[in-house]
């Protein structure tokens, strides 16, 4: 995002609204910091900050080089090309009923990097999906960042968007339910070595009683799952067979 | 909005917070699905949620209208709100169930809180999305009473920087907790941050009245 100087009254309303601290006052006037900024869009909208001079403006050529990744994974009201999907750009359990996405007898992980608070930069991301695609991970094909790699099997970022940063991006797949403790275990050393935080989702299906499989993995694990969570009711339809084989 | 089960809080606070979203899955049942999307918004405004938004427009409390957010569907439809009690959540609930609409339904809240509402609707859960909490450097993350508020919105809009300002304003009596609230909300476009639970946090910082000196 970028501020018309001319405009620009110095009132400084913007700079409480930036989530990456991008914004600041330089002799009376507000300017942002371009590397900082994730083109998020919140300092431009009319009705969040409500800049009295309407001085906010997008750069020319946004959407047309690897800049515009910091859009697409930051700004909400923009939709991501492959997926159709505005926001993170996944639909995970939020449609899990009728894409089957997760099914009985696997877990899904999902790992929002850069969530809360923090921002993650595209080295830190590659730095996660490399060690996961180095054990085997397979990565969710209805995710935005997936079609950022260059290469799938090894969970490199394209070179072009390296120097990119996001306010978040979710790095999903789904995996058998066996092999959850591995992961989890693997996921917690990746954690050691970041310059970033991250938000951890895991995804089961119900079981036929109503209760949630993996919770005996994770007592074991002594992980404890925070008391919240968000539930797929399974009104979608056609709902999506319960097993890869086809089975319900 | 994976977010929406990260939210932090005392169980409290968080039995007072639930999060609807109704999602046409693309590719699978999008096609035709507006109107379908319409039906739950009127729902939902009839329950009177907390808050409702919408990517393509923002929110109630940013000025939008209703009627902006059934007109402004995208391609790929969605609904997004938010109650502040369970009685509504589950009227809402309800209604969804009777219209048999095919539409795919996620509720955000304490378990089970989501699962009580669902064993009175006779309604068997499909799968559930846990939180395994936040990792990696969090010795940098800000204090709790700020993360309560910044976790209330899906895409990480509401910044830290805001949320302190608001609860500096309520502090200094410059803003009552619920013009702090509101204002912490605008940023949130999808109307998935909630005002009444921030409205009540941010009442314990609010300066306590002078008693009234007695007459006579």
């Amino acid at each position: 995002m970028q501020i018309d100087q001319e405009k620009c009254s110095g009132c400084g309303i913007c700079i409480p609204y930036c989530p990456a601290r991008a914004i600041t006052m330089q002799d009376k006037k507000a300017q942002v910091d371009r590397e900082a900024c994730l083109e998020c869009g919140n300092c431009a909208r009319s009705l969040v900050v409500r800049c009295p001079k309407g001085a906010f403006f997008e750069e020319p050529g946004l959407y047309e080089g690897a800049r515009a990744a910091r859009k697409f994974f930051s700004d909400p009201m923009t939709t991501h090309a492959i997926t159709r999907i505005p926001g993170r750009g996944t639909e995970e359990v939020k449609t899990n009923d009728v894409t089957g996405r997760v099914r009985q007898g696997e877990i899904g992980i999902a790992i929002e990097v850069g969530r809360p608070c923090s921002g993650a930069s595209m080295e830190q991301i590659q730095k996660i999906t490399k060690a996961l695609a180095a054990n085997g991970v397979v990565f969710e094909e209805h995710n935005p960042l997936t079609h950022l790699m260059s290469d799938r099997t090894t969970g490199t970022i394209a070179e072009s968007y390296m120097s990119e940063k996001v306010v978040s991006a979710i790095i999903e797949f789904a995996d058998k339910a066996e092999r959850l403790p591995f992961l989890l275990e693997l996921i917690k050393n990746i954690a050691k070595d970041l310059d970033t935080v991250f938000s951890l989702d895991l995804i089961t299906c119900f079981a036929e009683d109503g209760s949630i499989p993996v919770m005996p993995i994770l007592t074991q694990l002594g992980i404890c799952p925070m008391p919240n969570a968000k539930i797929n009711l399974g009104l979608g339809r056609p709902l999506a067979p319960a097993t890869r084989g086809g089975g319900n | 909005m994976t977010h929406s089960l990260h939210r932090r809080g005392s169980l409290e606070s968080l039995a007072e917070d639930y999060v609807l979203l109704a999602t046409a899955a693309a590719g699978v049942n999008h096609h035709g699905s507006k109107d379908k999307l319409r039906k739950i918004l009127e729902l939902v405004y009839e329950a009177g949620p907390a808050n409702i938004g919408s990517y393509d427009t923002g929110t109630v409390f940013a000025g939008v209208s209703i009627e902006e957010i059934k007109a402004a569907l995208a391609e790929v439809p969605r609904v997004r709100c938010c109650f502040s009690s369970k009685e509504k959540m589950l009227q809402v609930l309800k209604g969804i169930k009777e219209l048999d609409l095919g539409i795919s339904i996620t509720v955000s809240g304490l378990i089970d809180e989501v699962l009580d509402m669902a064993c009175q609707l006779d309604i068997k859960p499909h799968s559930i999305n846990l939180s395994l909490g936040v990792w990696g450097k969090t010795e940098e993350l800000p204090p709790e009473e700020i993360l309560e508020f910044v976790t209330m919105c899906g895409h990480g809009l509401i910044s830290k920087d805001l949320v302190a300002k608001a609860i500096a304003d309520v502090k200094a009596g410059k803003k009552t907790p619920r013009q702090a609230a509101e204002l912490v909300a605008h940023p949130c476009v999808c109307g998935i941050y909630n005002p009444d639970r921030a409205e009540k946090i941010l009442a314990k910082y609010a300066p306590q009245e002078k008693p009234v000196p007695q007459v006579g």
